[in-house]
């Protein structure tokens, strides 16, 4: 067995021709399969799947974008929300004031008509209280004086003091 | 040339355990005895693993989707593997490309080739004869010349790798001859002997194993033996295992250093 190992050592280093042959045509063949239908195929997958995940990328930048924008809408129309509901407050604050001042202004004013026209009417009716009882009294003081006199005019002292009171009333009423 | 067919075990009438030999490489011729396209079992394996290979990588681009099964994400693994792991590591992406094609065919048929040593009905890498690793190697030396005379003009190429910079004078009449060797020589006959080496060794180790295995256990009617074949068998239960990490070993290999000779004969500064 030795011996036989020993010359064919250097044969297995020495290629054949159909090995050689066959070595090439499947070499060829393998190297067509690959280079023009296998990797191909498994290229544009590749391709495919980087193009779809890259436009999957573009699109979720693209929704952040449009959600970014609304956003800044949003919180722009909040603001400008906010302050005009502010200013509005404020405006409806002034304006109740406002009113608030005109009313009060315009019960001062009423209630200073009624008061006046209260003291006018007291006046008048003052008045005519006084002239009426000046009339009265006139006529009042005759009675008495006729019915005094008729009574007790028997006595001179009472008829002088009643005299004397009577113009002394009359002058100060007068006055 | 007698083929003693390596791991035919029906034969139990020997005196001694059938061990292999190198005439398990030389096979015999069993169709077109005599022409170029003779073919030995060796050539049949080889045939029948590429027609394997075809078929199932064939039907997998065909059936290529977006969104990947099993399969096809083994085989994507594979690719991505090739593509980013040998080409790309070794050459950047910018050179690389052109060359994807050819070290995926080197390192996918290799590995394929290499696996039918620990097929059973195989039992022989299709790259153990010396032509397979050869063809290739030879594939390797044409790109690495083509892409040097491409790169830099035939001149250029010759000047940088037969006169390396940075060397005393007097050295180039050493190293001259040897970068000439090295480039037309050494190369690829160092990618074919350490693959086809490494084939056979694997193979005659595990069929040393399985033949020891089936002498001790089998053959041998003292049955004291039986233990020792238990020992054989575990052997070469751990020497398959170890041929299937040498095939996907020796693929990669091949196709780095293939990756790496073409990269060589790009300009340096790129």
């Amino acid at each position: 067995m030795n011996s036989v190992a020993a010359t064919n050592g250097i044969l297995l280093f020495l290629p054949k021709t159909f090995d050689i042959v066959w070595s090439l045509i499947i070499l060829a063949i393998v190297a067509a399969f690959f280079y023009k239908f296998f990797l191909p195929k498994f290229q544009a997958v590749f391709d495919e799947r980087a193009s779809k995940i890259e436009g999957g990328i573009e699109n979720a930048k693209k929704a952040q974008q449009q959600a970014d924008e609304a956003r800044r809408k949003y919180d722009d129309q909040l603001s400008t929300a906010r302050v005009e509901a502010s200013k509005i407050r404020d405006d409806a604050r002034a304006e109740a004031s406002h009113i608030i001042a005109d009313a009060r202004a315009r019960a001062d004013a009423e209630a200073s008509q009624i008061t006046a026209s209260a003291q006018r009417s007291i006046d008048s009716q003052h008045k005519q209280a006084l002239v009426k009882l000046r009339g009265e009294v006139g006529t009042l003081a005759a009675a008495l004086a006729g019915k005094i006199l008729g009574s007790k005019l028997q006595d001179d002292a009472v008829q002088s003091q009643m005299v004397d009171g009577l113009l002394d009333e009359l002058s100060d009423d007068r006055q | 040339m007698v083929g003693v067919a390596g791991m035919n075990m029906l034969v139990a009438a020997h005196s001694g355990p059938d061990l292999p030999t190198v005439d398990d490489f030389l096979p015999p011729e069993i169709l077109f005895q005599g022409t170029p396209f003779a073919i030995n079992r060796i050539i049949l394996i080889r045939i029948v693993a590429t027609l394997i290979m075809l078929l199932v990588l064939g039907i997998t681009a065909m059936r290529v989707k977006l969104i990947p099964g099993r399969w096809q994400a083994a085989i994507e693994w594979l690719l991505d593997f090739v593509r980013d792991n040998i080409v790309y590591q070794v050459m950047g992406k910018l050179r690389g490309q052109r060359y994807i094609p050819m070290i995926t065919t080197i390192f996918l048929t290799i590995l394929v080739f290499n696996l039918c040593g620990i097929i059973p009905g195989m039992n022989m890498a299709a790259t153990a004869t010396i032509t397979m690793p050869l063809v290739f190697a030879l594939w390797c030396l044409c790109q690495y010349w083509i892409a040097g005379i491409r790169e830099k003009g035939l001149g250029r190429f010759l000047k940088d790798e037969l006169f390396p910079k940075g060397v005393p004078i007097p050295i180039y009449i050493l190293l001259t001859p040897i970068q000439l060797l090295e480039l037309l020589i050494i190369r690829p006959v160092s990618l074919t002997i350490r693959l086809f080496a490494n084939m056979l060794s694997g193979h005659i180790m595990v069929a040393l194993c399985l033949a020891a295995t089936q002498w001790f256990m089998i053959d041998t009617a003292n049955k004291l033996w039986i233990p020792v074949g238990a020992m054989t068998f575990v052997a070469g239960f751990a020497m398959t295992l170890f041929e299937a990490f040498v095939a996907a070993l020796q693929a990669f290999i091949f196709a780095i250093l293939t990756t790496a000779y073409i990269n060589m004969s790009y300009p340096e500064s790129d």
